[in-house]
């Protein structure tokens, strides 16, 4: 019993510190993120409108069943997940193919490396004004290299399915080097003696690909596709330059909605019910992820 | 003993803290002599910084000013307000948001000093304008720029295929084709993210109106649905890319391109007299916009002036007096801000020979001025009129569906906006 005590005791000495080491940081966590998160969620039972000079009342949940019940809120989340769906469906299958051609070691794989990596060096706001020049219908340097093949000019940002496309190629453009550096890491934790026995043992290099190499990275494409989801559905600069969520709201996503209702419509409560929204939304994400990265440990 | 020292110490703290309170005070007197200014990025705004060197020569009061990019610029005033801090003694803000700041009682009415002041000459304006910064009565802003609807058009291009101006729509239609015919651009408007600005002028052009006087909305009448096919009408006479185009867009194509015909503000022709925006110098000419069923004129604009809880409100209108005032009106205009629509201006020889656009100006007493809608829910109301007009543009809704969706969308808009 007196030594359950005791190494009670010394255990207690030895986590005190850690705990004294991270407060600061457990403080500043709660002071930028869960005061703000709780303060988000108070004000979506008011109804603040910054136009409006009242004091604000408590309405309860009635932001939330404006939001549930307003067409552009479902109209936005699809717009958001077919953004999603499109972008993930080029995004990792050629991010693994340029993993699988830089782990090969070949002549110039360094250059070739760094030279890929820049996208994703670019802030998104000056990528998006450079491609919503490039996009132009009548100046734009797409539509002038498809004039040269015959190719009659498409007008990109103008109608629904073409503006989304346009926002897939920028996005995917800065995010491909992000999935190939992830899956390259996870390329080079494989131990090359699996590869070399499976070669002993006669399995093609389609077979090696499909049983070996897949299985390995199956944990870290899981983290990708994870953080692909969060990151779409907060994606706001790169649409905010490019389009503007237009025509109309015809490429607004969830996120841009959110902040058109808060600051241009001035609704900040029904803003907030929106992030409100978008949280709860992210969360199984959330747990699937940390799931995922587990089993990645 | 020691704790009696320490009382003895206290008075001469006390003295020395009064002494301390007198000299703060005196510095906030000192401090009465400054005014903060709110301005947004624009020619108006440079042209009024250009002027505050000047004045703090002349009256010794210190002008401070910062500038805030329109996106932000009204949200960060509508806190400033709410929050009574008398950050700002003098604002420039958007027409657009004169409603909500009058609802909110933000901005101070200005009609006590303009009656009194010679130099701000209110009867130098019409009418119209003189009512354009007005809520309910009460003035809450200048004008700090008069910016009409009208009419631009390529003088070459016009001469060359013996057109005129457009007095009506259709004959502006019939030009627009004409001209597209021989190889130019026929006519250009954005039709994007500001297509609003163009839908809403056509709206009332042909006689319809957005909402009634009791707030019912009104979009889906048989004005607003033949001036929408006409504003769908003139896409096949516009250059491709204008379908995306905002009106920086429009103007900057209209000056550098070969496009015969331009529906805008008067208030672009700033960029017209920048040689490296406009490349048809001397080729640009200005009209009065067509008239359809009704005579109107969608009036745009800068406002300016007082928040209510302004500081130092004697000195901010001593400010606004001398760089909006007729005495300075001539130069403000040189300066390269958008012009104000004195008649003092507009009648000048000397000043009409650099800015020709200045007679658009003069609006005729018998086309009614439309501002934009007074109404605070207006941006998510606009929000909702690009969506619906857009989904018309591009083809994906027809033009009554598509504004009877509108119209019930707008009802709940419209229930939120204060009455009374």
């Amino acid at each position: 019993m007196g030594l359950v005590r005791t190494s009670k005791r010394k255990q207690r000495q030895l986590t005190r510190p850690i705990g004294h080491y991270t407060l600061g940081a457990w403080l500043l966590l709660a002071l930028t993120i869960l005061i703000p998160l709780l303060y988000g969620i108070y004000i979506s039972l008011l109804d603040i409108n910054l136009a409006s000079f009242l004091p604000p009342q408590f309405i309860g949940l009635k932001n939330y069943t404006t939001v549930l019940q307003a067409s552009e809120t479902w109209a936005t989340l699809r717009i958001t997940i077919a953004l999603m769906a499109l972008g993930m469906t080029i995004q990792i299958p050629c991010g693994i193919l340029l993993a699988l051609a830089l782990h090969q070691q070949l002549r110039g794989t360094k250059i070739f490396r760094s030279i890929l990596i820049t996208p994703m060096l670019l802030t998104p706001v000056a990528v998006g004004l450079t491609y919503r020049f490039m996009f132009d219908t009548d100046l734009g340097i797409i539509n002038w290299f498809l004039g040269k093949f015959g190719i009659e000019s498409i007008n990109w940002l103008g109608s629904q399915t073409s503006g989304l496309m346009a926002i897939v190629i920028v996005d995917s453009w800065q995010s491909i080097p992000f999935v190939m550096l992830l899956v390259l890491a996870a390329l080079s934790a494989i131990s090359t003696s699996l590869f070399e026995a499976a070669t002993v043992d006669g399995a093609s290099s389609r077979q090696i690909f499909r049983l070996i190499t897949i299985p390995l990275i199956t944990p870290t494409l899981l983290v990708i596709v994870m953080i692909k989801i969060m990151d779409f559905l907060k994606l706001f600069d790169t649409i905010f330059m490019l389009t503007r969520g237009g025509p109309g709201n015809a490429t607004t996503t969830i996120g841009l909605w959110t902040y058109k209702t808060g600051f241009v419509f001035l609704e900040l409560s029904r803003a907030a019910a929106l992030g409100v929204m978008i949280l709860i939304i992210t969360m199984p994400v959330y747990f699937l992820w940390r799931k995922s990265t587990r089993n990645v440990r | 003993m020691l704790l009696g020292k320490r009382f003895r110490v206290l008075p001469i703290i006390v003295a020395l803290a009064l002494v301390l309170a007198g000299c703060s005070k005196g510095s906030s007197e000192k401090a009465s002599g400054e005014i903060n200014i709110f301005l947004i990025p624009s020619p108006s705004s440079t042209s009024i910084q250009s002027f505050i060197p000047e004045f703090e020569k002349q009256t010794g009061i210190k002008v401070n000013f910062s500038e805030t990019p329109y996106g932000e610029a009204h949200q960060k005033q509508l806190l400033s307000y709410q929050q009574k801090a008398g950050a700002y003694d003098i604002a420039q803000f958007d027409n657009s948001f004169l409603a909500p700041f009058c609802q909110a009682k933000a901005m101070l009415p200005l009609d006590s000093y303009l009656k009194d002041s010679k130099d701000y000459a209110i009867d130098d304006f019409l009418q119209a304008q003189q009512d354009y910064g007005k809520c309910k009565g009460e003035t809450l802003g200048l004008t700090l720029s008069t910016e009409p609807m009208i009419q631009w058009y390529r003088t070459d291009i016009y001469e060359k295929l013996g057109l005129t101006p457009a007095k009506t729509w259709d004959e502006y239609y019939n030009n627009a084709k004409k001209i597209q015919a021989s190889g130019s651009g026929g006519q250009i408007m954005g039709f994007g993210p500001n297509v609003s600005w163009w839908w809403m002028t056509l709206v009332w052009s042909f006689g319809g109106k957005l909402y009634d006087d009791n707030l019912n909305p009104t979009v889906n009448s048989k004005e607003a649905i033949a001036a929408t096919d006409y504003l769908k009408k003139l896409i096949a006479v516009s250059p491709k890319g204008a379908i995306t185009a905002n009106g920086d867009d429009v103007t900057s194509r209209f000056l550098g391109e070969d496009i015969g015909a331009m529906l805008n503000y008067s208030g672009y022709y700033g960029m017209a007299l920048d040689e490296k925006i406009n490349k048809n110098k001397g080729k640009i000419g200005t009209a009065p916009m067509p008239v359809g069923a009704a005579d109107i004129t969608h009036l745009a604009g800068w406002n300016i002036g007082i928040p209510s809880d302004a500081k130092n409100p004697t000195a901010a209108w001593k400010f606004l007096e001398f760089v909006l005032g007729k005495t300075n009106a001539k130069a403000y205009l040189q300066s390269g801000a958008a012009a104000i629509g004195r008649q003092s201006i507009i009648n000048d020889a000397e000043l009409v020979a650099t800015n020709p656009y200045l007679p658009q100006l003069n609006i005729s007493p018998s086309s009614r001025v439309e501002r934009y809608p007074q109404i605070a829910v207006w941006p998510e109301f606009e929000t909702a009129a690009i969506d619906a007009v857009s989904q018309v543009l591009t083809g994906k809704q027809k033009t009554q569906a598509a504004l009877d969706a509108l119209n019930e969308k707008l009802k709940s808009i419209l229930a939120k906006e204060p009455r009374g």
